[in-house]
């Protein structure tokens, strides 16, 4: 009985401890790990949730109980700028994101390449909602730019964010797709599969912006965990899942 | 107003719908008048995509019927292709998760017609077929017309089966709904308002003809 009315005394202090985290969906193979190191020194608890860039910029601009908004662009923490609720007047970069071509073991296609994109056997080429996705865009800019835009729309199927688009392929039910390298670092699809990165020049980076939220109430903690992110330590612990530093000059492979 | 995307969600109502009652009117047939003792399994079973999250629905047919099962392959081998991201696939996505209310009016409408009726009907020699077709559609007429219209207007408004195994396919299997998320992700406001006060009134007439026709064969 005591015991429960000091957890009823303390439950507020202990929410109070709680960051909420808008992560862009190409985080949720990342954070969590740096996340729990987060919470291991600091004692503040992160509670994430991952959609693409352009739901949760509508959900904080609708009000979403948001601390902390990590996009996979500077497009959409900038929206959230512009509508007052941000409390910088500039994204802060901190991380950099690859894309790459992903397929199945299992698939007919061996030897992935970029000729890969122009063989007849593709039938279906999964990529995320360009609309609002930041890696559907850049997956979109980056054919463009190779020329094989027109030739695959019709191949395309969309997945609403990267982390669905991963899912399209490792399912089986596209024969490949275009996903995020943080995607393609994770135990599951490195067993199930491999990838190549796409010509680093073929799309204009995918810088990844944060920003703390104005009227969020733990805003010392959020600025905390930005600055967490962006110690080198775990700017090294980023590059090594997918992420590279956000002032890096580029992959090179 | 996506013109595209209303007519593909039209289309995929009135197929659904069609194929359902094609489907579910001799089911219902054989769950009220037959004999088997595991009816209630079928029955329970039939009803399941009323308490299951489209998500469930969603995740069986993307994984369990897709390219990496024995059951996926097998469906592949006989539709041509895989059951995500093609028309096809949401009809069948869209008939599971209607099935329950095509089976539930079509049911009762059956069990409300009294036994007298139908054996007097026996006895006087009609086969099975001529029974179900002059004597127990035309009794169970409401019935059968609602459950056109809820499987109707449930296609209609379905979302999260969509979303989860259309990949957003303009043409193919980028609905309504989807392209409503669409416009609101992308801050297109005034676009799914428009979007969103024709599923309204679309949703709303259909009900009003449900309870109109209701009382008007109820008079009759």
């Amino acid at each position: 009985m005591y015991r429960f009315l000091a957890l009823l005394l303390f439950a507020p202090l202990a929410a109070a401890q709680t960051l909420r985290l808008a992560a862009a969906a190409d985080l949720q193979p990342v954070l969590p790990p740096i996340c729990a190191e987060f919470e291991n020194q600091t004692h503040i608890h992160v509670d994430a949730s991952y959609q693409s860039s352009a739901t949760l910029a509508t959900q904080i601009q609708n009000g979403g109980p948001f601390d902390l908004f990590m996009a996979a662009d500077l497009s959409f923490p900038q929206r959230v700028i512009s509508e007052g609720l941000a409390d910088s007047d500039k994204p802060i970069p901190y991380a950099r994101g690859t894309l790459v071509l992903w397929a199945r073991n299992d698939s007919p296609f061996h030897h992935l390449s970029v000729d890969t994109l122009r063989d007849p056997a593709l039938t279906t080429l999964a990529i995320a909602n360009p609309e609002h996705a930041p890696y559907g865009r850049a997956a979109e800019a980056s054919l463009k730019s190779l020329g094989l835009y027109d030739h695959l729309k019709p191949k395309f199927v969309v997945a609403e964010n990267i982390a669905q688009t991963a899912q399209y392929v490792d399912s089986g039910n596209a024969q490949a797709g275009l996903i995020s390298l943080t995607s393609a670092f994770t135990e599951r699809l490195q067993a199930d599969g491999h990838y190549i990165a796409m010509p680093r020049d073929s799309y204009p980076p995918i810088l990844q912006g944060a920003v703390v939220l104005k009227n969020s109430s733990n805003r010392t903690q959020a600025h905390q965990l930005l600055d967490f992110l962006l110690s080198s330590p775990i700017q090294k612990e980023l590059a090594a899942r997918g992420l590279e530093p956000a002032n890096s000059p580029g992959h090179t492979d | 107003m996506d013109t595209q995307a209303l007519w593909l969600t039209l289309k995929l109502a009135v197929v659904t719908t069609f194929l359902l009652l094609c489907a579910t009117v001799p089911l219902c047939h054989w769950l009220v008048f037959g004999k088997a003792r595991w009816k209630s399994v079928i029955e329970a079973a039939a009803s399941l995509p009323l308490l299951l999250p489209p998500t469930v629905l969603g995740f069986y047919l993307l994984v369990l019927l897709g390219p990496r099962t024995a059951p996926g392959r097998f469906l592949i081998h006989l539709i041509g292709h895989p059951i995500a991201f093609s028309f096809s696939g949401l009809v069948i996505g869209s008939m599971i998760y209607s099935l329950p209310f095509a089976v539930q009016p079509i049911t009762s409408g059956f069990s409300g017609i009294a036994p007298e009726v139908l054996d007097a009907a026996t006895l006087l020699g009609a086969s099975r077929l001529r029974i179900l077709i002059d004597l127990l559609l035309p009794l169970a007429r409401r019935s059968i017309f609602t459950a056109a219209v809820l499987c109707f207007t449930h296609t209609i408004g379905e979302f999260g089966v969509v979303l989860m195994i259309g990949g957003d396919i303009p043409g193919a299997t980028r609905t309504l709904s989807i392209a409503m998320y669409d416009q609101v992700q992308d801050f297109r406001y005034s676009e799914a308002n428009r979007t969103a006060i024709l599923l309204l009134i679309v949703s709303l007439l259909a009900l009003i003809l449900v309870y109109g026709r209701r009382k008007q064969l109820r008079r009759a």
